[in-house]
């Protein structure tokens, strides 16, 4: 359903990303994992449109986006939840989520009343729909993070990106989460890309597949238990000294 | 902050009360302290905050040359009248005219100035905006349209079209009716706004103007809407206040005072909200009217640092405050 | 006619490019702190203004030089912008740009209303004559080369504070990357403050000067044809660049210069008004066309 082919990105004399090519299906659960700055933001700022590849092309269900502006993708069903959550601080968490629903894929479709039902059904799934009606100003970190899916959520995307949505949460905190992603992808059949840095722990409970990223390149990619069993993970992770 | 009918009829049984006591007063003549010429200057500026409530509230952008729709809406007036009396029409159809044309005027400005500033950011949609104050006024007295800078008569035609009974009759209750419609119009439109599409759409654009758009809300299009709306109200507030000008000059009708009262009004109150214009418009003309005997001339001098101090203290406004300090009031007013 | 429009063009073109660097001066101030602080001082005029009248009373009553009237409104220009600052745009720096206009806005009006309070609505002037050159048969009166010649030293020295001194290297730190330059020692708060004193005094400095050049017609609310003006040639120029600023306000000198001429051939009955509405048209087509002007960032 999407698929990146052969992007190269560069900033100056940087080459963020080079020839890249990736995937993903309808519903399909992807982890795409690397080193700081191995490009993975940059992956996604692609694929969300706030950047322009150099080379290279973006599809979507067949449909070339690599220039469409990032606004238009989330109306064609790419959504985004950011690392640093961005609310709307002084609508209530109700109205946050339906704006997603009312501004993206289902814009002119749907009424204020449906939206604000879709926004409910979503925060029902990520468990804020008691806070439903508290300004977003007032909600902690982690609830944001979660409001930020539920948003994301809302406009019925076809695929969600996520940039590392679980860095810096206690493990039971992650695996809750990871679960859910999980449910949500079957439940309501939306591919999830996440980004993940070091929380591996988060790529088992959730990802299919996993996507490698070093220094711009993908240097592997496969099933979720093969990609993390193979020794080339600990030398770019940790550099060659290190590898057992 | 859902905001409900009820939030709706509590404001519009306030707009009844003050349009009682308009006809009241002028039926029997003062109660107590009030007056008709008070309840005038409330319907004026309530009008005036609820129009340009629907742009400064719900977008966040500030319009800095908003008399200027107020201008065109009397002149615009004014010159149908003109042109119905040159032509012989009777009096309803100047009217009519007038009307029609404050209306196109405003869209007019609205689109240029708002399809030119408002793909931008704030910053360069202040700069156009404070531009279009001196710009038109300097181009009606540059190219002497409309009489330029000699003044566009006004009352002379009104009395000669509809005799003295009558233009007495507009320059007074027709007026302040006409002010009170758009007040009430002004009101209706922003309660729609609020709970449909475009509200969601304007506020996220206050709140964020950047997500709003990643996450597909075309900001351009809801900002030029909400422009022209309360540009358009504006020009109405315009045409019907003009009747109580004798002859309408240029430097008066661009007189930047009423953009000055116009965000006073809107962020005393409370930017965005619903109740907000009706409280601190009839908070302002009430001390705008008694203290116009101790201090004239002093006006500008005293509401310019209140604007500083509220931008500064209590940007939320007083029905802002209230409902963020004091939770249950939420379901009274919005 | 046209002919006698294109001959004495370059009597046109000396005068506007005078013109014009004073209106570079007066403009440079608000590209400073819109390029620093990220403000537009919606109340630019007013300072001009204040410029203005201290010129007059100098003049008028200690018969003080025009030129020397400088110091003063220079000085009178830092304690403004200091107090502006500290008393008010202090607490804005991180409000949305809601506040910072309506803040600027308000405080011109206040300047305003203070002037036709103390010195009342009457235009006032002065005549204070030093002679004139010849420029194609037409007097060219010296009150209107000097300011543009001190107008250009006072550019010149600005540049020289911006990029050979520790301080004004400070201030395009500042201008690059607040929170980088903060790392790196920098008072920002100070930098903010320097920049808006500084900005400020140049735009009254500019105020004197142009007092000088057109000595008549000075009154509390002429601040806003000169904020309009100021928007125009900060807009063409590219707002945050003074280099922008200079080379707009020549160029917007040179249009306004010419204009008026041409609109008295036009037929137009008021040729003046006619080239103000030509500066806020100006303005709309700039914005339409290359919002970012000519250097802007």
């Amino acid at each position: 359903m999407l698929e990146v082919i052969n992007v190269t990105k560069r900033f100056g004399g940087l080459v963020a990303l080079r020839n890249v090519s990736l995937k993903i299906d309808r519903g399909e659960k992807i982890a795409i994992i690397g080193p700081n700055g191995s490009g993975k933001t940059t992956l996604l700022n692609v694929i969300s449109g706030v950047y322009k590849p150099e080379s290279g092309r973006v599809l979507l269900t067949g449909e070339d986006i690599t220039y469409t502006p990032p606004y238009e993708r989330a109306k064609m069903g790419i959504a985004r939840a950011f690392q640093i959550p961005k609310p709307f601080s002084n609508l209530t968490v109700r109205e946050n989520a339906a704006i997603g629903a009312l501004f993206g894929p289902l814009y002119g479709k749907i009424s204020v009343r449906e939206a604000l039902e879709i926004a409910d059904h979503m925060l029902k799934l990520v468990g804020l729909y008691d806070k439903r009606d508290e300004l977003a100003g007032k909600l902690t970190v982690p609830e944001l993070k979660l409001l930020e899916l539920a948003r994301a959520l809302s406009s019925k995307p076809k695929i969600l990106l996520l940039d590392e949505i679980v860095a810096g949460m206690p493990p039971s905190m992650v695996d809750q989460l990871m679960l859910l992603l999980k449910r949500i992808s079957d439940e309501e059949n939306i591919a999830i890309a996440t980004l993940i840095e070091h929380v591996m722990r988060a790529v088992v409970r959730f990802a299919e597949r996993v996507a490698v990223l070093h220094q711009g390149t993908k240097i592997l990619e496969g099933k979720t238990e093969e990609v993390l069993r193979n020794p080339i993970l600990e030398e770019i992770y940790l550099g060659k000294k290190w590898s057992v | 902050m859902a905001v409900t009918i009820r939030h709706l009829a509590i404001i519009l049984v306030a707009y009844l009360i003050i349009l009682s006591l308009r006809v009241i007063t002028e039926v029997v003549g003062p109660i107590g302290p009030i007056t008709a010429q008070l309840l005038t200057l409330i319907a004026f500026y309530v009008a005036l905050g609820q129009a340009f409530n629907i742009f400064l509230g719900m977008t966040g952008y500030v319009d800095f040359g908003y008399v200027a729709f107020m201008a065109l809406g009397m002149y615009g007036m004014a010159t149908g009248i003109h042109r119905a009396m040159d032509a012989g029409f009777p009096g309803y159809i100047g009217l009519t005219l007038g009307l029609f044309q404050a209306i196109v005027f405003s869209i007019i400005l609205a689109l240029v100035v708002g399809g030119i500033a408002l793909r931008l950011r704030g910053a360069y949609f202040a700069i156009a905006t404070i531009s279009v104050n001196e710009g038109l006024r300097y181009l009606i007295e540059g190219l002497d349209i409309w009489e330029g800078s000699r003044g566009l008569p006004l009352s002379g035609p009104l009395i000669s079209v509809f005799g003295h009974e009558g233009f007495s009759i507009l320059a007074t209750v027709i007026s302040d009716l006409g002010v009170f419609m758009v007040a009430l119009l002004a009101l209706i439109i922003t309660y729609v706004f609020l709970g449909s599409r475009i509200g969601y759409a304007l506020r996220a654009i206050r709140e964020d103007e950047d997500t709003a758009r990643i996450m597909g809300v075309d900001t351009t299009r809801y900002k030029i809407i909400a422009f022209s709306t309360s540009g358009v109200l504006g020009g109405l507030i315009g045409a019907m206040w003009s009747f109580k000008a004798a002859t309408i000059y240029p430097p008066d009708a661009f007189n930047i005072l009423y953009t000055v009262e116009a965000i006073v009004i809107v962020m005393l109150g409370g930017a965005g909200t619903l109740l907000g214009p009706l409280v601190s418009g009839t908070i302002y003309a009430s001390s705008k009217y008694f203290l116009a005997g101790i201090l004239p001339g002093f006006q500008l001098l005293i509401f310019a640092p209140l604007v500083l101090a509220i931008i500064i203290l209590a940007p939320e406004g007083i029905v802002g405050a209230l409902r963020y300090y004091i939770p249950p009031t939420r379901r009274f007013i919005a | 006619m046209a002919e006698s429009l294109l001959f004495f063009l370059p009597y046109y073109l000396v005068s506007g490019l005078l013109i014009g660097i004073v209106y570079g001066l007066a403009t440079i101030g608000l590209s400073l702190i819109f390029g620093v602080l990220r403000i537009v001082n919606v109340g630019h005029g007013s300072f001009i203004m204040i410029g203005m009248y201290v010129t007059y009373w100098l003049f008028v009553l200690v018969a003080l030089n025009p030129f020397i009237s400088l110091i003063p409104a220079l000085i009178v220009g830092l304690l403004l912008g200091i107090i502006m600052f500290y008393g008010i745009l202090r607490f804005l720096v991180k409000a949305p740009e809601l506040s910072t206009l309506v803040a600027t806005f308000s405080i011109g009006i206040m300047l305003e209303e203070l002037a036709k309070i103390m010195w009342g609505t009457e235009y006032r002037g002065f005549i204070y004559s030093l002679g004139s050159l010849t420029l194609q048969g037409i007097p060219l009166p010296l009150i209107r080369v000097w300011p543009g010649i001190v107008s250009l030293l006072l550019v010149v020295a600005l540049y020289l504070i911006l990029y050979k001194t520790r301080f004004g290297t400070a201030i395009r730190a500042v201008m690059q990357d607040p929170e980088g330059a903060s790392i790196c020692g920098i008072n920002v708060t100070f930098v903010y403050a320097s920049t808006v004193a500084l900005g400020i005094a140049l735009t009254t400095i500019s105020g004197s000067l142009l007092a000088i050049y057109f000595q008549q017609g000075i009154n509390p609310y002429i601040g806003h044809l000169y904020t309009l003006r100021a928007f125009v040639i900060a807009v063409l120029g590219g707002l945050g660049s003074p280099i922008g600023a200079l080379i707009g306000g020549i160029i917007f000198g040179i249009i306004e210069q010419s204009s008026v001429p041409l609109f008295s051939i036009l037929g137009a009955p008021n040729p003046f008004g006619l080239s103000v509405f030509l500066a806020f048209s100006l303005i709309l087509v700039i914005l339409l066309f290359r919002p970012k002007g000519l250097f802007g960032r």
